[in-house]
């Protein structure tokens, strides 16, 4: 490729977090899988009626959260490229306070259902929601934090290492991907 | 033999300071060396000799367990003494780690973090449950009901600690973004999640007796363990590139 490089489309980020990605739908696939051949479709049934329990409400509302924060983190790396740092942090911010308000979000769903006596040892239902919503929330933090990193490389004296902050549009695009999975099988899958 | 040394002058001095250059960094391939040998030990201990790897199940009853004591009592001892004589390794393996940590462009309280998280790992994770196992061994004719308890008091922390070496992995992870040198390749951050996120599910064992989330269940155990073996061997690999790429003249790198 001599001469193509300038105009040539690239893929944003570097090799590394797309090898992270794919690594981490795997690990995900592991979850899914359980869910599915393990638990659902061995007792229909018990699955069907816990889900009934399950908000729906709280659940679109996280999807709305999140598809919102993806989009600021989406214009974050934009005006990032476009050499516009502190517009760039703004977005990062109010990216980060979704992904917040996501785990408030959470934090009261969860306690609806404990206070309903709906525990992880119910049923093997609520193991898996308990486990893969948790998981999930695991990743919502991890990717705060590097969207913590992402702001310091913004704020930094020097330019920002562009590929670090793709990196962590990456990885929020792909925790909001993931909780639309999670979303679709656990409680809109009837 | 003189004449030749006379012709050049620069010979003797440049002779003196070969040595202490050479071997600058010769401290640190000690113990990197010692990593390979501290790990197929480990390796020894907890799958052959102590029986934690691969896990027996906790839906064993209580003559069953009685049995699976009785049975391996010996190597379960002999488990215990080998690891109590080697565990120290360990630390060579942080040791190394923090040297290259503290060369990053970061605050070196990233890589004393690591440090200490590890030695708090380390405790249920490697100490507490052979213990279980060697203290359950040591008088067999015990009320069978205290070796059940011993026996799940071991698996229980052997497993359910994983999640102590999450704050270990982030850590890391944290130092390698930041971190402006490149003294690990990024990839090795990323794989530090997968450990975090993985031995983060080892979590429920404490509720459940089988499936895929009990402590020899698919995705609380294996999933992890598989995660951490591939993580620890390219760790070794980086270190050895870190080291190897360590200027022999940068400040700080004592001979």
């Amino acid at each position: 490729m001599p001469s193509s490089s300038g105009t040539s489309r690239r893929l944003p980020g570097d090799a590394d977090i797309w090898v992270f990605v794919v690594g981490d739908m795997l690990i995900f696939s592991a979850y899914f899988a359980a869910y599915l051949f393990t638990g659902r479709m061995g007792s229909r049934e018990l699955f069907l009626r816990s889900e009934q329990h399950l908000s729906q409400t709280s659940g679109l509302c996280n999807t709305l959260i999140l598809l919102t924060s993806s989009l600021f983190i989406a214009l974050c790396v934009h005006a990032a490229r476009l050499g516009n740092l502190r517009l760039a942090s703004r977005f990062l911010e109010l990216g980060g306070a979704c992904g917040v308000g996501f785990l408030l979000v959470k934090v009261f769903e969860w306690h609806s259902k404990l206070a309903s006596g709906l525990t992880i040892s119910t049923n093997a239902f609520f193991m898996h929601y308990y486990v893969m919503t948790g998981v999930h929330v695991a990743h919502i933090l991890i990717g705060l934090t590097f969207l913590m990193v992402v702001r310091r490389e913004l704020g930094g004296a020097q330019a920002p290492r562009m590929e670090l902050v793709e990196a962590g549009g990456i990885y929020w695009h792909m925790v909001d991907f993931l909780w639309f999975m999670i979303f679709s099988l656990l409680y809109l899958m009837r | 033999m003189s004449s030749a040394l006379e012709a050049h002058p620069g010979a003797a001095s440049a002779s003196e300071a070969v040595p202490t250059v050479k071997n600058r960094k010769l401290d640190q391939w000690i113990c990197w060396w010692s990593l390979p040998i501290f790990y197929n030990l480990f390796g020894l201990i907890f799958v052959y000799l102590g029986k934690l790897m691969p896990p027996p199940r906790p839906g064993l009853t209580t003559d069953e367990i009685v049995a699976f004591i009785q049975k391996n009592a010996a190597s379960m001892q002999a488990a215990w003494v080998l690891l109590t004589l080697s565990l120290g390794f360990a630390s060579l393996s942080s040791g190394l780690i923090i040297v290259q940590m503290k060369r990053m462009t970061t605050s070196p309280v990233l890589a004393y973090a690591y440090m200490a998280a590890l030695a708090v790992a380390a405790l249920p994770g490697c100490l507490l449950c052979t213990t279980m196992f060697s203290l359950a061994a040591f008088r067999p004719d015990r009320d069978r009901e205290i070796i059940a308890l011993l026996y799940d008091l071991g698996l229980l922390s052997f497993v359910g600690s994983l999640g102590c070496f999450v704050t270990q992995y982030m850590v890391f992870a944290i130092a390698i973004f930041l971190d402006k040198r490149g003294i690990f390749p990024k990839w090795l951050g990323y794989m530090s999640i997968w450990g975090a996120v993985t031995e983060l599910v080892a979590t429920p064992i404490w509720i459940f007796r089988s499936g895929p989330y009990a402590w020899n269940g698919l995705i609380s155990f294996w999933l992890g363990t598989l995660i951490f073996v591939v993580w620890e061997f390219c760790l070794i690999v980086s270190l050895f590139r870190a080291i190897k790429q360590q200027p022999l003249d940068e400040p700080g790198n004592h001979a």
